[in-house]
């Protein structure tokens, strides 16, 4: 049966804005028990770096100026921008199979199915974790997740509707030398949303994690994240 | 106090198509003290990394792995040293020892005392103290082990280790103990009743408390055989605390529960008025469980009995009031009572702050053993569960208990303007006060109890 889990759908929010928010959930996740949460974000244009990043992927040119954020997500440097659709899973893996690497071949899953109906196929590529599109190689999606305790924060960016070229003239992206990036806008010669994605991401997401998604109100969730730290105050 | 000998921290098996990780970051150093569920470390495995919890307090002793390298699952990482033992790679490292060592001056010292001149790592023990098992020799143990020996009358050097070098853990000697190879403890019910000692920033509220009355030594019933299936455990020293005094405070209070059924109409509003300001302006939610502290410390002015301590034959009975508020623990680990003092001179805004500050430091072990001392009533609140109803136990040595319980809506009967009989959806909720039938009546406590919801159903916010 599927499990109640909370969808958060916050529009565009900052990076760091986004960041503190899993942060908060997942810290209600692994101390409360708070719900299962997937948030779905965009972001302004930003390049992050994960742990593993090496400092020749990043070499910006001159005349940009984009922020550069180091973040505890596993995988190489990346970049977000208007029309990539962000996807932060806030799970508990104790419930999802307890394997790291499974929970990345899921989220492969969840975003190949989101695309399906787009009359898209996808494949994933042994050892260049994300999710492409072959003949030659062009990546749409890319992965990086942080676990702490079993929970999961950051997570999956589908590029929609954005020019990928600062996946290689800003940054090395994901350290892949001569890997090129699309989108599906490109890919179907048609201006796809972000807002046409979503249901079929939340679709799939459901799916493959089989959760059964209640809409979590942007507004609400500091409240409901301070109502929820109270409540398991006590017993006896 | 840690765990007494040196805790091996191994690569974790992360799923079962994960046989090998990278070792990004070391987030700990030798030398640095660390708490049990600490991130120690991080490893990263394809796209993800995960952070790697310390499996237990102590000491960071040597790290074995360098950043960038690539481990198979179970391989060794780092040796976490119990407190006080000197990290090999650190040898001046009196900061991070000193400071746990102090928190560690817990009022536990009914216990025999342990022999706990602290033996240093001796370097290359494998050898060495693998014959010190096996023969006659001192055999080096923790003090945790030590005391555990001494409560039980159990000579460390009878029982096989498993540890490092044959060392015997803490876990062998309770093996050692469960499996009934040793005498009854019967010389020492004192040391019984004694609460072992807490983790060093987490006390239990136990600790807090004054010795207990001398119980007579409990005749364990013979160890039964584990059955397929079941999983034997050690319990925690905190469980054992509460197990301790749960059991304690039954035989000492003559437990009676009264329960009525308040209308939060008010309160509901109040809260919701406030909620924003005190969120923008302090960062504090206004929960419910604050508005019926208050009125609660409040009612208590006038019924200074349920805010008394029996001693002997004498009762004892103060102007102030120190509001323990139980707060349970993750997973079940247990739960602790800090208190807040002086709670009568505290406004709603006061008290709200109090209680998030903390429920926040009681779940991130950051109490002072201060802040769970000197309780004079204590309030529980269940009801966050949906429970409806409950007898909590009393914390001693106090006389009472409040518990809170779900806030339901229900159809209720009230007058309306012409003082005709309606029904409203009014919302709910029950309040129990669990007295000390040996000095609170029903009828004084009954007043009580009237007197609290009066204070709630006619809450005038003037803070």
């Amino acid at each position: 049966m599927p499990a109640r889990a909370y969808l958060l759908d916050a529009g565009l929010v900052s990076y760091r804005e986004a960041l503190e928010l899993q942060q908060s959930l997942a810290a209600a996740v692994i101390q409360h028990g708070f719900p299962e949460t997937v948030i779905l974000v965009e972001h302004p244009s930003v390049v992050t770096t994960g742990r593993r990043t090496s400092e020749t992927e990043v070499h910006l040119p001159e005349d940009t100026s984009v922020e550069v954020i180091e973040t505890n997500r596993g995988g190489k440097s990346t970049f977000h921008g208007p029309g990539q659709l962000v996807c932060y899973p806030i799970l508990d893996l104790n419930r999802h199979g307890k394997d790291l690497k499974r929970y990345v071949r899921d989220l492969e899953l969840a975003i190949i199915a989101t695309i399906a109906p787009f009359g898209m196929e996808a494949v994933t590529i042994e050892g260049l974790t994300g999710v492409w599109l072959d003949a030659p190689p062009r990546k749409l999606a890319s992965i990086g997740i942080h676990v702490s305790r079993w929970v999961t924060t950051h997570g999956f960016a589908l590029n929609i509707d954005l020019d990928p070229a600062p996946f290689t003239s800003w940054i090395t992206a994901c350290g892949l030398e001569d890997a090129q990036f699309t989108t599906m806008s490109r890919e179907l010669g048609r201006s796809v949303s972000v807002d046409e994605v979503k249901p079929a991401a939340i679709m799939a997401m459901g799916e493959v994690f089989a959760l059964e998604f209640d809409a979590l109100p942007a507004a609400d969730v500091v409240g409901l994240l301070a109502r929820h730290a109270r409540e398991p105050l006590a017993t006896r | 106090m840690a765990t007494g000998t040196q805790i091996e921290v191994v690569m974790p098996q992360m799923g079962v198509s994960v046989s090998e990780g990278t070792v990004t970051k070391w987030l700990k150093q030798p030398g640095d003290t660390i708490a049990r569920d600490e991130a120690l470390l991080e490893i990263s495995t394809d796209k993800v990394d995960t952070e790697i919890p310390s499996p237990g307090d102590g000491v960071v002793g040597e790290l074995l792995v360098a950043e960038g390298e690539t481990v198979e699952v179970g391989t060794l990482l780092a040796t976490i040293l119990p407190v006080g033992a000197v990290a090999m790679e650190a040898p001046p490292a009196p900061a991070p020892v000193a400071a746990p060592v102090a928190l560690a001056a817990e009022p536990v010292a009914v216990a025999p005392e342990p022999p706990i001149g602290v033996a240093p790592e001796q370097p290359a023990a494998v050898p060495v103290a693998a014959d010190a098992a096996s023969g006659n020799g001192r055999t080096f143990v923790s003090p945790v082990v030590a005391r555990i020996a001494a409560e039980h009358g159990v000579d460390p050097n009878a029982v096989t280790g498993t540890g490092t070098g044959g060392r015997v853990t803490k876990k062998d000697i309770l093996a050692h103990i469960e499996s009934g190879a040793t005498a009854p403890p019967a010389p020492a019910p004192a040391a019984l009743a004694a609460p072992p000692a807490p983790a060093p920033a987490a006390p239990t509220p136990v600790a807090a408390q004054p010795a207990a009355p001398p119980a007579p030594a409990p005749v364990a019933p013979p160890a039964a055989p584990l059955q397929t299936g079941e999983v034997e455990e050690p319990m925690s020293a905190m469980r054992r605390g509460v197990m301790e005094h749960m059991r304690r405070s039954l035989d000492t209070s003559a437990h009676v529960s009264s329960a009525i059924e308040v209308d939060m109409s008010r309160i509901v509003a109040a809260r919701a008025q406030l909620k924003k300001e005190y969120q923008a302006s302090y960062g504090v939610n206004p929960t419910y469980l604050s508005f019926i502290a208050k009125a609660t410390v409040e009612t208590l002015q006038d019924y200074k009995w349920v805010n008394a301590e029996i001693r002997g034959e004498k009762v004892i009975t103060r102007p102030w009031v120190n509001l323990g508020i139980a707060v349970s623990l993750e997973d079940g680990k247990g739960l602790i009572v800090p208190v807040i003092k002086n709670a009568q001179d505290l406004n709603l805004l006061g008290i709200a702050r109090a209680i998030t500050d903390l429920a926040a430091r009681a779940r991130t072990k950051k109490l002072l053993p201060d802040d769970v001392q000197g309780g004079t009533f204590t309030i529980t609140n269940p009801g966050g569960f949906g429970t409806f109803h409950g007898t909590p136990i009393i914390s001693q040595p106090q006389v009472g208990i409040l518990g809170t319980y779900a806030l339901v809506k229900r159809p209720w009967v009230v007058q309306d303007e012409l003082g005709q009989d309606v029904i409203a959806i009014r919302p709910l909720m029950n309040i129990t006060l669990t007295y000390d039938h040996r000095l609170v009546d029903g009828a004084y406590s009954g007043g009580f109890l009237r007197d609290l919801r009066t204070r709630l159903e006619g809450w005038e916010q003037a803070d």
